[in-house]
C-alpha cells in the first residue's frame, strides 16, 4: 500500500478546505470497513485521508417533518435508535442484516452510500422512504434525492470537492408500511443477490397514494422500478394488483450474472420478492388500519 | 511519509506507538506491540479472528487504521482475565469445549464477552447474532452457544439477577 497522509480535522470546514485542495486523491475514511480494503487489494491508492471522526455528524434527529441522519452515524447506532425504528422500520431491518455486528459497529450510513455498491443494503429502504442527501462542499450545500445520486456501480454525482453529510429522511404519511427483503447466500456477512424494500401509503379512503418499489443488486445501480409502481398507484390495493406490480417490477430490472448470482435467478427473484413484500406491506397496513 | 505517533488504552494501560497511516490496529496489536492473542485470518473484515474491543464495541481490528485509534480505548483477548482469573466465559469455553483448533476463539470471546457486557441473560438468538461475524471452520458453534449461557448464568449469579421461578 502507498502511504498516503493521514488528517483527522477538527472541523467540517477544515475537512472541505482539503477537498477542495486535494480533489478527488484525497479520500474520504468514516467506518474504513470498504476502503481499507479496497487500500489493501491496491484498488485505491489516495495521496491523503480524511477522517471524518472528530467532526460532529454523527448524530440522529428529528427536525420538524423529518429525521436527520449525520453521514458518520453507523449501522449499530441505527440499529439502537428507537426512532428509526418506529418511524423507518424498512431501514432499521436493513440494518439487522447487514454483515455481523463487528462491521456494523464500523460501517457507516453515509460509507454504504457513497461507495455507490449496486447491492448496498441500506439503499433501498433509503429510497422507498424518498431520502435526501447533502452534499457539502467549501462552497456551499446541495441537496438531491439519493435515487439521483447512482451513475454506475461504484460510480456518483459527487464531484472531487464534495463530502456527503447528511440523510433526510420526510416522516411518512400515517397509513405508510414498508418492508425490507435480502436474498443472499446466508443470512449474515453477505452481499445481496437481490434487496428490495416497498414502501405503500394509503389515504383515508384506502386509494395508494405513494408507492415505492426499491432495488438493489438487479441493475448497475440501485433503483426504483417506476412501471411497478405505476401499476398501484391511485387504485384501491388490491392482491392483483400488487402481483401485477411485481410481474413489472422483472420487466425493468437488468441484472448480471456473477459469482453470487446468475441473471436468471435475479430476474426471477426480483419477481418472487416484489411479490412477497408488497403483501407483507399490505397485510401490515391492515394491521395498522385495524389498531389505528 | 513518517510514522506517525498513536496513542491510546490498551487493556487499561495507555500505550504510545509509531505506526504508518495504513498500518492496521491489527497490526499494531500483534507487530508493535507483540500481543499475539489477535489472530489474523482474512485481513478483510469476513472472519472475525481479530474482534477486540473499541471504545466499548467489538470491532475487527483488521479494519481500523491505527490512527483511527488514537486516543481510543482498546480490550484486546489478554485484557479479558482480571487479577489472573479468567472472565466466566474464558472459562466457560475450555470447561464445554467451545473450540477445537483455537484460531477463531480470541475474536469469538471478545464478541461474546461483548455480549455479556450488555446482556447477562441473551437467547440463543442473541448468542447467535452476536457471533454472526465470527467464523469457526472446525467445530461449530453449538459450544460456543453453551459456553455463553453457561457463562451468563454464573455471571447472573454473581449479580444476584437469577430469575427465581414460582413454585
Amino acid at each position: 500500500m502507498k502511504i498516503p497522509e493521514y488528517a483527522a480535522p477538527e472541523t467540517l470546514a477544515e475537512a472541505l478546505q482539503m477537498k477542495k485542495e486535494r480533489g478527488a486523491d484525497a479520500r474520504v475514511i468514516a467506518g474504513g470497513t470498504d476502503l481499507i480494503l479496497r487500500m489493501q487489494e491496491k484498488v485505491l491508492s489516495p495521496s491523503m485521508l480524511i477522517d471524518l471522526r472528530r467532526i460532529s455528524i454523527d448524530a440522529i434527529v428529528i427536525a420538524g417533518d423529518e429525521m436527520r441522519l449525520g453521514a458518520f452515524v453507523s449501522m449499530s447506532q441505527l440499529l439502537e435508535s428507537a426512532d428509526t425504528a418506529r418511524l423507518f422500520p424498512a431501514l432499521a431491518a436493513a440494518c439487522k442484516e447487514f454483515a455481523g455486528p463487528p462491521i456494523r459497529n464500523r460501517g457507516t450510513l453515509g460509507g454504504n452510500i457513497v461507495n455507490a455498491s449496486p447491492a448496498a443494503d441500506l439503499v433501498p429502504p433509503l429510497i422507498a422512504y424518498d431520502a435526501t442527501i447533502v452534499l457539502s462542499c467549501a462552497g456551499g450545500d446541495r441537496v438531491l434525492p439519493l435515487v439521483e445520486f447512482f451513475v454506475g456501480p461504484g460510480q456518483s454525482v459527487i464531484t472531487a470537492d464534495e463530502i456527503l453529510t447528511e440523510i433526510r429522511l420526510p416522516v411518512m404519511p400515517p397509513l405508510s408500511a414498508a418492508t425490507f427483503i435480502k436474498l443472499g447466500q446466508r443470512r449474515s456477512m453477505a452481499i445481496a443477490q437481490v434487496n428490495l424494500t416497498t414502501r405503500l401509503s394509503v389515504d383515508d379512503s384506502g386509494v395508494a397514494s405513494e408507492v415505492r418499489v426499491a432495488l438493489g443488486a438487479v441493475a448497475p445501480v440501485p433503483m426504483r422500478a417506476l412501471a411497478a409502481e405505476q401499476v398501484v398507484a391511485g387504485k384501491a390495493l388490491s392482491e392483483e394488483l400488487l402481483v401485477a406490480a411485481a410481474q413489472k417490477a422483472r420487466e425493468e430490472v437488468t441484472p448480471i450474472s456473477d459469482v453470487r448470482a446468475s441473471r436468471a435467478y435475479r430476474l426471477e427473484m426480483t419477481e418472487v420478492l416484489v411479490r412477497r413484500a408488497l403483501l407483507a406491506t399490505w397485510d401490515e397496513l391492515g394491521r395498522k388500519e385495524t389498531h389505528g | 511519509m513518517a510514522e506517525t505517533q498513536i496513542e491510546f488504552n490498551l487493556n487499561g494501560k495507555q500505550h504510545r506507538v509509531s505506526a504508518e497511516a495504513t498500518q492496521t490496529l491489527l497490526y499494531l496489536l500483534r507487530d508493535k506491540l507483540e500481543l499475539t492473542g489477535t489472530k489474523d485470518g482474512c485481513s478483510s473484515g469476513d472472519c472475525g479472528a481479530c474482534v477486540v474491543m473499541l471504545d466499548g464495541r467489538p470491532v475487527n481490528s483488521c479494519m481500523v487504521l491505527a490512527p483511527q485509534a488514537e486516543n481510543s480505548s482498546v480490550v484486546t483477548i489478554e485484557g479479558l482475565a482480571k487479577d489472573g482469573e479468567l472472565h466466566p466465559v474464558q472459562r466457560a469455553f475450555s470447561e464445554t469445549w467451545a473450540f477445537q483448533c483455537g484460531f477463531c476463539t480470541p475474536g469469538m470471546l471478545v464478541s461474546c464477552y461483548a455480549l455479556l457486557e450488555s446482556n447477562d441473560n441473551p437467547t440463543r438468538e442473541e448468542i447467535l447474532t452476536a457471533i454472526a461475524g465470527n467464523f469457526c471452520r472446525c467445530t461449530g458453534y453449538q459450544g460456543v452457544v453453551k459456553a455463553v449461557q453457561q457463562a451468563a448464568a454464573e455471571l447472573r449469579a454473581a449479580n444476584g439477577s437469577e430469575v427465581v421461578l414460582d413454585e
